[in-house]
């Protein structure tokens, strides 16, 4: 199996603060990859590391064969990246705003081209794209990101929080767009969230995170079975309390 | 209510708050400081007089002795050199001389005689242009009128009502012009004024400009997406800046243009009723003493200022840049500008009231470490030949933007555009 990403006891601690604590896993192209844990508990670090925003002080991660600490521009051309809650350039266009992200991936005007009506596609804003962003409410904001973040087609895309303050409809339409997109282009997903529910219905692997490591890691099916649990909240009890 | 009134306050009075009260503390003190300085030394020279007697009768060393007896400190030197030299080596900045045969007109020919107001002029701020009269000539002239009139008492003369008339002379690199310096700096200083306040205007706005715009971005998460896209950290920076510098000419030259068309208005306006032709003739004569004493500045200069002006806006650009990913919210960015402020309003307020080459001891050095202050003074150091400082102060710049620059690379490739400063751990 081709792995897109391989984390190879990654590191990180901000002062005396271990915030990410030897974390080592795999994700497979097309494959995606759930993070859960509280506050605090590494998931933002591990991803800015990934996206090569901060420097791990141990360990490495190799995304499609390129180190984060000796290749990182390799590594920048093959992933794109999601933070949380981010926004959009308010005075832009939807429209706009999809072909300036595009022209930071492709050089050929055609690959641009190309590029943004993919973009428009999936985020299936339609007419809407013609307004500024500033006009756009929360969810629409979050399903262009969403698609800018898809379209160029990278590697690896690294989500933290994708469905954060949605409500039920959008968080949907944005779980569907990662599964089909990991489907149909062989994009690896790693997506960090709160809810235990998205992660059990959108991932297929995830591990859950406390103080910088991983006390679980699996599929959703084997960690339901592992600790007996009905539902990805007992799991996530469980796995946190220690019980 | 008090409740909150607290919250109020303590919403108001952050950290920021205090620093930047305290930055423009400092500011005002500084001012404050070396306004006094210039002030007091001019308030000593101008109980100062400066006498050149080649004449040297009786009459005119009562004169001087009258002056004396009135509490003025004069200073006679009968030494006939160059009135360049003797200006520079007695540190004179202005003296009347009084020519052979002064005497002889005044007491025995009885019509008015001739002396020169000599002025040297080393800068063009807004103390030369108080200084610039001419003191000893002032108190010579009026010193003589009234020992005349006492001789004379009684006497109906036609030249008691101005018994002195005087030619004005001006110094300035080791040339002399017939020109009255008041007049000559005036006519400068209209544009070495001028440019000072569209940079100092140019500076501020750029800068906050760059801070909002970055801060705007760390905000919004929109720098997180740049800078983990393919494209070079350099470029990021890079276009930004220019973006910015783009921005920045447009204002100079709007400012510019502004500036202009008010001053073309009020020239207008101050000119209804004046003699065109003798407008004119006075302008040639200005003009022909820039060109004695050498004051023009010569189309390389003109290069030169336009090179440190980039430089200048590249450092504000740069320092904004680096201050700007700093600032962890909106509202601290309010204040991240106050450094830059401070750095363009200190040389700018000085250098307009008076000259920073002749500071002395470690405002001098303070102010020579600000990097927008070679700007400020280069058209001072161009019209006076200081060219050791242009130089020198161009270097400084090239190289302090250079040091920004990677200073803002490092930044923008290190750990603390997401996670600040390290914070000092307690013990």
């Amino acid at each position: 199996m081709n792995h897109a990403l391989e984390v190879q006891a990654l590191s990180k601690a901000y002062g005396k603060k271990q915030a990410v604590n030897g974390v080592s896993f795999q994700i497979a192209e097309g494959e995606v990859f759930g993070l859960m844990g509280m506050n605090g508990a590494g998931k933002t670090t591990i991803l800015r590391m990934l996206a090569t925003l901060l420097k791990p002080d141990s360990g490495d991660a190799l995304i499609a064969g390129h180190s984060i600490k000796t290749h990182p521009e390799q590594v920048r051309a093959n992933i794109c990246y999601l933070p949380d809650e981010a926004g959009a350039y308010r005075t832009m266009t939807g429209r706009y705003y999809l072909g300036f992200i595009a022209g930071l991936y492709f050089k050929e005007y055609e690959q641009q081209q190309e590029c943004v009506k993919l973009g428009e596609e999936i985020c299936g804003l339609g007419d809407a794209l013609d307004r500024k962003i500033s006009t756009y409410s929360r969810g629409m904001t979050r399903k262009l990101v969403l698609a800018r973040t898809v379209m160029p087609k990278p590697r690896l895309a690294i989500l933290d929080e994708p469905t954060s303050g949605l409500d039920v409809l959008n968080s949907l339409d944005i779980r569907k767009t990662i599964r089909r997109c990991a489907q149909e282009f062989g994009t690896a997903f790693l997506l960090s969230s709160h809810h235990m529910q998205e992660v059990q219905n959108t991932a297929d692997r995830c591990a859950i995170m406390k103080d910088g490591v991983f006390l679980a890691e699996g599929t959703p099916a084997q960690l339901l079975a592992n600790y007996e649990a009905a539902t990805m909240e007992e799991v996530f009890e469980r796995a946190v309390n220690g019980v | 209510m008090m409740h909150l009134l607290r919250k109020e306050l303590r919403e108001l009075c952050n950290k920021q708050m205090i620093l930047s009260l305290l930055g423009t503390m400092l500011l005002i003190i500084l001012m404050g400081v070396v306004m006094t300085t210039t002030m007091s030394e001019s308030l000593e020279s101008s109980g100062e007089l400066h006498i050149i007697d080649c004449d040297d009768t009786e009459f005119t060393r009562s004169v001087i002795t009258a002056l004396e007896a009135d509490g003025y400190d004069v200073e006679v030197s009968p030494v006939v050199k160059s009135n360049y030299e003797l200006l520079e080596e007695n540190e004179w900045k202005e003296a009347v001389l009084i020519p052979l045969g002064f005497t002889e007109k005044v007491l025995e020919q009885k019509v008015a005689g001739e002396v020169s107001s000599l002025s040297m002029l080393t800068s063009t701020t807004s103390m030369d242009i108080m200084m610039s009269g001419s003191t000893s000539t002032d108190a010579f002239t009026a010193k003589v009128k009234e020992l005349l009139m006492t001789k004379y008492l009684g006497e109906d003369m036609d030249f008691l009502a101005k018994p002195v008339t005087e030619t004005p002379w001006t110094y300035a690199n080791h040339a002399e012009a017939q020109v009255d310096s008041y007049t000559l700096v005036n006519s400068l200083s209209l544009f070495d004024r001028l440019m000072p306040l569209i940079l100092f205007m140019l500076i501020v706005l750029t800068a906050q400009t760059i801070i909002t715009a970055v801060a705007a971005e760390k905000n919004d998460k929109t720098l997180e997406t740049l800078l983990a896209s393919p494209v070079p950290r350099s470029h990021v920076i890079g276009a930004k800046m220019l973006a910015a510098l783009i921005v920045a000419i447009i204002y100079a030259l709007s400012y510019g243009a502004g500036f202009l068309v008010t001053m073309l208005m009020t020239v207008d306006a101050g000119g209804a009723g004046i003699d065109l032709g003798e407008a004119m003739t006075e302008l040639a004569t200005i003009n022909q003493a820039v060109m004695t004493l050498e004051l023009q500045i010569p189309a390389w200069g003109w290069a030169l200022v336009i090179v440190q002006l980039i430089l200048t806006i590249g450092i504000a650009l740069m320092a904004a840049i680096i201050l700007g990913a700093l600032v962890q919210d909106a509202k601290s960015s309010q204040n991240a500008s106050l450094p830059i402020l401070v750095c363009a309003m200190l040389p700018y307020i000085l250098s307009m009231v008076s000259d920073i080459r002749q500071m002395e001891g470690i405002t001098k050095i303070l102010m020579y470490a600000i990097p927008f202050t070679h700007t400020f003074i280069a058209t001072s150091c161009l019209r006076f030949h200081d060219y050791g400082l242009l130089c020198g102060g161009l270097v400084y710049q090239a190289v302090f933007f250079a040091l920004m620059t990677v200073a803002a690379l490092k930044l923008y490739q290190s750990d603390i555009l997401f996670i600040g400063l390290p914070k000092k751990v307690k013990k």
